[in-house]
């Protein structure tokens, strides 16, 4: 045991052992990437399943039918008439429909200003209480006046309407249900949800005069499509990230898939054939909506309360009506009516590749914690290597005595820790400006930033150079330094928003191999790769390939940051740009004096 | 002990009567709660309206239902619990009388119920008031496993629990013979540690194995029957229409088939007197229903006595009593005659203690005697007196 360990600290020692982390770090990164690329396969997802007992779905006959067609007819004109008219006006007529069901309602006024805009309206909103229930939980129907895409939702908020009164006629409702009829997708449904739960700014937003009980669950309808639809797509993403149960989820395919024989679509995938291809696909895009952490939905603003909630948009050619859509509703909600406790049996953490496949966190987080591992795996190689004599001693390391200590440089830590500091500090400007100027302003902002963002490290370099000639040591610890945090940052993220650090992570792992370059062609070289994976450059790229503007693209992210709270811009602006920042002074370091013993090194 | 087994079996052909069950007692048990369950109280509900149909009175019946699935808000059909899908029979109907509901339904108050180890303050409708003449009917039904069965969601039994259950009841005579009938995953586990004698047990499926739901209703939305209970009923219905059947235990297991049931239902006998043959030949009616054979005390084979030759025959007793008690006494007489001085000393200060005693006939003439012999000498000295006086 003795010599076992006098070995392996002798083994320590060896020089040999320094040029393994970077081939490890590298390996790291490449095992991740191809672990994402494994998971859609058969041995690596897992089929969906009930977990919780409690759901029974599809157990239940509907009867959603008949005579409430002819109710729709009616509400679906009372609606029609009401397009194009004011926000309260909309309000007054609908507040007369569900107060003539004998439902409760109330109204709720709310107003956000984000880029120079100002989201304001009015959410009216009603309570059936539950006749034998006990008023302690409720379950929300949510049907926005219109979607995200900024199209009426003209029949779902008349099928709202027909399934409240609907719902009013049974007694079997253990929990009361809440209509709730936002005027538009993400700001009223947060507002009222904010409020719901007391948690609202009451300088922008309204408390709610009325109330029930714990929210135990949430359905939106999207519903613009007029004609007959196929197949009912389910959009789960939450604000941040965040999912909904699993169960709820495989509620409402095992109920419009198995019970109503509609197709169930996901991340709008609207044809799937469940071969590797198209579940690589949906999971990427899933990853992708996950990562951005925007509201996808009314839905969205509900999951960060744990409150489980989706929206369901029918859409396709097919035979399905309205009451086919009004039937799943129904059968969600006597499966959500059954519940006895909030749901938390299955997974709040997977990936969905499949309607009935997925991957829960134990299997996908290790690609992404391999990522982030590589750059702890840099940060202390370098700092062990800045620890080294840059000249290598005299004495071969063949000769050097086990007694003797080994010998260690004296580390100069202010210059990399103030660089680190500095570049850290120095993004809390771009957090800020990007989401407090107004929308006009946005785009050329960002094309004055770019030019910005590609001569500060320059500047900071020369400056650098000039006033404190910094040695390699110095680089090799500013990297060190930088490359810890990112590390860090990025494994915790990991478990919050896989996604978010697995982008991050892959968009940043060419950080873990700069190095001051002593040729200057390698240099500029080095500088402009580097500099195509800068977070704007990123930006840019991506608003080309999805044939988006990057001030709609900013927009929405400081609507966003300022609505739903999302807050991937810290991550993207405070621990990516910063790591890239020192990155990039790195490449362009040109270390004081040793020339001919960098190459060494 | 030789006594004893030559006794035995003449006992046994002097009272064959003695062998059967004088009165009929039910413990139907539900141990799970909660509105996905409702197959659970459902199954204990057609159990206790099958044996309620065949006899046994409600104050013979403990009911343990965990949960109100009646009442439940989540009931399509308020006031109602139903176990089949054709809703012909509303088990919860207007005639119900449960003993232990909600979260009285525990471990501790079953093994107390079994073993009447109860409080003064427990009202007799939740004790099992039972002798050893009384054949017990126990059916449980909820969530089991390897050897346990959960109550609600806090606790369980165990297979041994159950065990030590039983045979303290066994040892306090409590009852004459169980049939033990469980309807839950697992349940074959939950009888194989059982011990003590007279018992037959009979579940649903074996280790490993689950014991499934039968069918669903669709608008009540849940389950509403296991299949193990169901075909037990299907046969109590079909086959015991009335306390005049004949249907034997055996033809009841023999009726349970894997295609039926989708699990293996076992039965044992090994506990049972006379072993497989002897418990199969057991009717139905003698746990299900409530026929029993009157027990008459001692008097067999006597006609009426009247009320005077009663008390001639208990004065005889009485004599005869204390002929023996003379008898005894003599006895111990004798024995402690060769004893010690202290010893004597005491016998007589226990003698003078015996001397006031009923005055008999024995030796009438002697007294006689005695007492002419008294008398003459009384004249004669009355005569000496009155010739001395003339001589002076």
């Amino acid at each position: 045991m003795p010599r076992l360990l006098s070995s392996a600290l002798a083994l320590r020692r060896d020089p040999r052992i320094l040029k393994i982390p970077p081939y490890l770090s590298l390996l790291c990164i490449l095992v991740g990437a191809v672990w994402l690329f494994l998971l859609p396969l058969n041995e690596y997802s897992r089929r969906t399943y009930i977990s919780e007992n409690a759901l029974l779905p599809g157990q239940v006959h509907t009867y959603f039918g008949g005579s409430d067609q002819n109710v729709l007819r009616a509400y679906k004109q009372e609606v029609n008439s009401l397009v194009g008219k004011s926000n309260v006006e909309i309000n007054d007529k609908l507040e007369s429909i569900v107060k003539g069901l004998g439902l409760k309602t109330a109204r709720q006024n709310f107003t956000y200003s984000a880029a120079g805009r100002t989201f304001e309206g009015e959410n009216l909103y009603a309570i059936l209480q539950a006749p034998r229930g006990d008023a302690t939980e409720a379950i929300v129907l949510v049907a926005a006046w219109e979607n995200v895409k900024h199209e009426l939702n003209k029949n779902g908020v008349p099928l709202v309407l027909t399934l409240a009164r609907y719902f009013k006629r049974w007694s079997l409702w253990s929990k009361d249900i809440i209509i709730l009829l936002s005027p538009d997708s993400i700001a009223g449904p947060q507002a009222w949800v904010d409020a719901y739960h007391d948690a609202h700014d009451s300088s922008r937003v309204a408390s709610l005069p009325i109330k029930s009980g714990a929210l135990q669950g949430a359905i939106a309808i999207d519903y613009v499509q007029e004609h007959r639809f196929k197949s009912v797509h389910i959009v789960y993403d939450g604000v941040n990230g965040q999912l909904p149960n699993l169960d709820l989820i495989n509620s409402v395919v095992n109920i419009a898939g198995g019970q109503m024989g509609m197709g169930v679509a996901l991340q709008e995938m609207w044809n799937h054939n469940d071969k590797y291809p198209d579940r690589l696909r949906t999971m990427l895009r899933g990853m992708l909506k996950q990562g951005l952490g925007l509201a996808s939905g009314p839905h969205s603003s509900f999951i960060p309360y744990h409150v489980d909630a989706v929206t369901l948009q029918p859409f396709g050619e097919g035979w399905q009506d309205e009451m086919a859509m009004g039937r799943v509703v129904e059968g969600t909600f006597r499966s959500l009516n059954n519940l006895l406790e909030h749901l938390h049996q299955s997974f709040f953490f997977y990936l969905l590749m499949h309607r009935e496949r997925f991957v829960s966190i134990g299997t996908y987080l290790p690609s992404a914690m391999l990522v982030a591992a590589n750059f702890t795996i840099m940060a202390i190689f370098l700092w062990m290597k800045s620890g080294q004599p840059e000249v290598p001693a005299a004495s071969t390391p063949e000769s050097s005595d086990k007694d003797a200590p080994t010998p260690t440089a004296e580390r100069d830590l202010f210059l990399p820790l103030a660089v680190v500091a500095l570049s850290g500090s120095l993004s809390v400007i771009p957090l800020y400006v990007f989401n407090h100027v107004p929308e006009s302003a946005l785009t050329p902002l960002f094309y004055l930033f770019l030019v910005i963002n590609t001569l500060l490290p320059i500047s900071i370099s020369l400056t650098t150079t000039k006033l404190f000639s910094p040695t390699l040591q110095q680089y090799h610890l500013v990297k060190s330094f930088s490359l810890l945090l990112l590390g860090m940052f990025l494994s915790s993220l990991a478990t919050l928003n896989f996604s978010l650090a697995m982008l991050i992570g892959l968009l940043s792992a060419p950080l873990s191999f700069v190095k001051p370059y002593s040729s200057p062609v390698s240099r500029i070289v080095g500088y402009v790769l580097l500099n195509l994976t800068s977070p704007p450059a990123v930006l840019l790229a991506s608003a080309a390939i999805w044939g988006l503007n990057v001030g709609d693209i900013l927009r929405e992210a400081a609507v966003a940051w300022h609505v739903t709270g999302t807050t991937s811009a810290v991550v993207v602006w405070c621990v990516w740009w910063p790591a890239w920042l020192a990155g990039s002074v790195c490449v362009l370091g040109q270390p004081a004096g040793q020339e001919g013993k960098v190459k060494r090194a | 002990m030789k006594l004893f087994s030559l006794l035995l079996p003449a006992a046994l052909l002097a009272a064959p009567s003695l062998a059967e069950h004088t009165s009929n007692w039910a413990v139907l048990v539900c141990t799970s709660r909660f509105w996905f369950n409702y197959r659970h109280l459902a199954n204990v509900l057609s159990i206790y309206r099958t044996v309620k149909r065949l006899g046994i009175p409600d104050s013979q019946i403990i009911l343990m239902l965990p949960d109100d699935m009646a009442c439940n808000p989540r009931n399509a059909f308020p006031g109602t619990v139903y176990s089949n899908a054709d809703r012909a029979v509303d088990l919860y109907g207007d005639n119900i009388e449960v003993d232990y509901r909600g979260y009285e339904v525990t471990v501790e108050n079953f093994i107390r119920l079994l073993t009447d180890r109860v409080g003064d303050e427990m009202p007799r409708s939740k004790r099992l008031l039972t002798d050893d003449r009384s054949n017990i009917l126990v059916y449980m039904t909820g969530h089991g496993g390897n050897e346990f069965l959960k109550f609600q969601d806090a606790e369980e039994i165990g297979a041994w629990d159950l065990a030590d259950a039983f045979e303290q009841m066994w040892e306090k005579r409590r009852y004459h013979e169980i049939l033990f009938m469980i309807d839950t995953c697992q349940a074959n586990t939950m009888y194989s540690k059982l011990y003590s004698p007279n018992i037959i047990a009979t579940g649903s499926s074996e280790l490993d194995q689950s014991s499934y739901s039968h069918h669903a209703d669709n608008d009540i939305g849940v389950a509403v029957i296991d299949r193990y209970t169901y075909y037990n009923l299907e046969f109590l219905e079909s086959e015991v229409r009335d306390t005049s059947s004949k249907k034997t235990v055996g033809d009841l297991f023999d009726s349970y088939t894997y295609e039926k049931i989708h699990s293996h239902a076992g039965v044992r006998y090994d506990l049972f007197k006379g072993g497989a043959e002897e418990a199969r030949r057991r009717l139905v009616t003698d746990f299900f229903g409530n026929v029993q054979n009157v027990e008459v005390d001692s008097g067999k084979g006597e006609t009426n006595a009247s009320f005077e030759e009663e008390m001639v025959r208990l004065s005889r007793t009485i004599a005869e009593l204390h002929k023996r008690a003379e008898e005894q006494e003599a006895a111990e007489r004798n024995a402690t005659a060769s004893a010690g001085a202290k010893t004597e000393k005491k016998q007589q200060t226990r003698k003078i203690q015996h001397v006031a005693k009923p005055l008999t006939d024995d030796n009438w003439w002697t007294k006689k005697i005695v007492g002419a012999t008294a008398l003459a000498g009384c004249a004669a000295l009355w005569g000496l007196g009155s010739y001395l006086e003339s001589v002076v």
